[in-house]
């Protein structure tokens, strides 16, 4: 259609059956139109606003005219449930209204909680992080009101995590991750000493996340999210890479490489921070797995494997599931300033691939 | 929350004001086009009406050219202010989320990063509140702008199969002398990430991380993430004080944020625990020089200023303990606060049934 802009200063005239539309643009999207006008009316006298019981300002915008119909067009779609009231007050009269609800749209809830890690069931009573799944994109502001932690008397524990208000999801609001509160972990603090650790070694626990939670589209999920664990003494003890042990397999083939570990780590950062360089020094294409409650790293190559002297190249971030990180405790005194960079320091681990 | 911060304590009143001779204006180095946000978390303004915008998806710090530089009546007070959003954006209050506020110290009027949907797919929306409590949305289309990428950003970062599930939630992020300071807390490593990058926007430094003693911990603490932090002088050198999150208060000297460079903060202050620092400004009153912190479970604290430079830094096991504050009774529910003047501030306080307003309040 052809557009112009009306000039917002001219003069309003009312014709008789001035009449406001709710219509669809060319592209599908929601439009307001005023019809019955004979001169161009001003902008602020065509206004659209959320049907509310309060005083709320008029909706954000743009207009345009197509002939003698002047148009609003919403910044955003209309909301469905929601009811608009448009309004045209001519020069003198009462006004033109109209009002238009749109249908709700009611939506089967299919988003669910696929998993949460760590995996095990046995976790230590220094825990640092969850990382909850889920099957759809989640709504943000809601986690620290639907992730509950409850003890085996049924109690649920008071403020068990680090509740921050920008909420860590990855980019597609599929995983969340759940920081256990520092200051409950650590030795030694006061939130620790007062508030006492939210897990207690020997005690049974019950992450609970709410059937309400809702998805992106804001419908709740299909079912509550149970995971049950027992907890086990506190963990201070960093993993040692010298205690890894590495299954290669032969020549020729796609055999998935194995990483063992003495104990579960951070499954997220297994993910991220193990390649592996081939020997000519290039990184390896493949695919990377967890397995194993988070004991074991399995590597698939997209190409057959080559016999040669192959690196693991472990970046030294990575944590166990109390936020240990590789030689150096979560908790224990450093001493000796160590320089923290941004750039992840790494440490190879070689290993052969034999004919 | 913040802030273009003129933390002027102690002697640094007319150094601060004299220093920043950047450029002439900060928006020459903008320049016309879309700002592509992806997502807005914290805001910060510095001089000239320039805006600060995280966007934690992107990784990165955008500089937008607000050209609102005029003075005028600071933003009125609106009761209801989440509910007028939300229908200024055809929308209804449980739709949107309020991310951050800062106040234009140029034009009083206060700024809103503001979500429209709550999925990953959110519309970014800046949006302002005038001295009459008129929204407007700052268009980004057009605007002037600069965008800097954050070094070691989460999407540089990228698993075996070329995906990038790590993101960073920037937690604060002020602008003081020359300089945009970005706290960032990552969702996978437990890692304190506090970046320095130099405005006007050219090449990212190499951040710089923190190393401080944390007096409730009774042991050197790098890990921890700061929460917020606001600039200020001490014995006209330039400082931050910064906020963690289980309310440690460390100062640590401005210069010493350089790429590669190890800083020790020290501890001036334990604010006490199961609670999490919010927003933090600095003002002057009768000649004292104060911080107001907000707090999500302790309310908000005023604390002197003065002498920081006298505090011994706390190294051992401690309660609640180093610079004297007091608890601002009549401030409760504070979501968000930023300073207007030396006399006046703003908040965002939580009412009943869930409302938002949009609060003036005279520094306590």
């Amino acid at each position: 259609m052809v557009l112009r802009l009306w000039a917002s200063a001219c003069l309003p005239m009312l014709l008789a059956g001035a009449s406001i539309q709710l219509e669809k643009d060319a592209a599908r999207r929601d439009v307001f139109s005023l019809r019955g006008v004979a001169v161009s009316p001003s902008y602020a006298d065509f206004q659209v606003r959320v049907h509310t019981s309060g005083e709320v300002p008029a909706l954000a915008g743009t207009y345009e005219t197509s002939g003698d119909v002047l148009y609003f067009r919403p910044r955003f779609p209309l909301q469905p449930g929601l009811s608009y009231r448009a309004s045209y007050q001519p020069p003198a009269g009462a006004p033109v209204e109209a009002l238009f609800t749109i249908p709700k749209i009611s939506l089967t809830p299919s988003a669910r909680v696929t998993g949460i890690n760590p995996t095990k069931s046995v976790l230590p009573a220094n825990l640092l992080k969850l990382y909850l799944h889920f099957s759809a994109p989640m709504s943000r502001g809601e986690a620290w009101r639907r992730i509950h932690l409850v003890d085996d008397a049924g109690k649920e524990v008071s403020l068990p995590f680090l509740e921050i208000e920008e909420e860590l999801w990855d980019r597609e609001g599929r995983r969340l991750t759940v920081l256990f509160d520092p200051g409950r972990i650590k030795r030694g603090l006061v939130p620790h000493n007062e508030a006492g650790p939210a897990l207690i070694p020997g005690r049974h626990y019950e992450i609970v996340v709410d059937a309400a939670w809702p998805d992106a589209s804001g419908t709740p999920m299909m079912s509550e999210h149970r995971k049950k664990f027992l907890v086990a003494d506190a963990d201070r003890t960093p993993p040692r890479i010298e205690e890894w042990r590495v299954d290669a397999p032969a020549a020729g083939g796609r055999a998935p490489l194995q990483l063992g570990f003495p104990e579960s780590l951070d499954a997220a950062l297994l993910q991220r921070l193990i390649s592996v360089v081939d020997p000519s020094g290039a990184v390896v294409g493949g695919d990377a797995a967890v397995a194993k409650e988070e004991t074991q790293w399995l590597f698939t190559p997209d190409q057959p494997w080559k016999a040669g002297s192959y690196k693991l190249r472990i970046g030294m971030t990575i944590e166990d599931l109390a936020g240990n990180r590789i030689d150096r405790a979560f908790d224990v005194d450093t001493f000796e300033r160590v320089e923290m960079r941004l750039t992840v320091k790494t440490k190879d681990l070689p290993f052969t691939i034999a004919h | 929350m913040r802030k273009f911060v003129l933390a002027l304590l102690c002697l640094g009143l007319l150094a601060l004001i004299c220093a920043p001779a950047v450029a002439a204006n900060l928006t020459t180095s903008l320049k016309p086009g879309t700002a592509e946000i992806k997502s807005a978390s914290s805001l910060a303004f510095g001089p000239d009406g320039v805006l600060f915008v995280a966007d934690h998806k992107e990784a990165s710090v955008f500089a937008l050219d607000t050209g609102d530089t005029k003075a005028g009546k600071p933003a009125a007070d609106v009761q209801g202010i989440n509910e007028k959003i939300a229908a200024f954006l055809g929308t209804a209050a449980d739709q949107i989320l309020i991310n951050d506020m800062a106040v234009n110290p140029a034009s009083k009027k206060v700024y809103f990063s503001v979500s429209r949907g709550k999925g990953p797919d959110a519309a970014v929306v800046i949006l302002r509140v005038d001295g009459a409590g008129k929204i407007e949305e700052l268009s980004l289309a057009g605007i002037k702008h600069s965008k800097a990428s954050l070094p070691n950003a989460p999407a540089d970062v990228k698993n075996s199969r070329g995906q990038s599930p790590r993101q960073e939630a920037i937690t604060d992020m002020a602008y003081i002398d020359g300089r945009v300071i970005v706290a960032g807390l990552s969702n996978e490593e437990f890692a304190s990430n506090l970046r320095v990058i130099p405005f006007p926007f050219q090449a990212v430094d190499k951040g710089t991380a923190i190393e401080i003693f944390h007096g409730a911990h009774g042991r050197f603490e790098t890990n921890a993430p700061v929460r917020t932090f606001v600039a200020y002088s001490i014995n006209n050198q330039p400082h931050v004080l910064a906020a963690y999150t289980c309310t440690p208060l460390v100062k640590f000297p401005l210069t010493d944020l350089k790429p590669g460079k190890k800083v020790m903060g020290t501890t001036i202050a334990e604010l006490g625990n199961r609670n999490r620092p919010l927003d933090m400004i600095t003002y002057k009153k009768d000649g004292v020089n104060y911080f107001l912190l907000n707090n999500s479970s302790r309310g908000v604290m005023k604390l002197n200023a003065e002498k920081l430079d006298k505090y011994e830094g706390i190294t051992k096991q401690t309660d609640v303990t180093g610079v004297p504050y007091e608890t601002i009774a009549s401030m409760k529910g504070v979501e968000h606060l930023d300073k207007i003047d030396n006399e006046r501030g703003l908040m965002l306080v939580r009412g009943e049934g869930g409302s938002l307003n949009l609060q003036q309040f005279v520094l306590p």
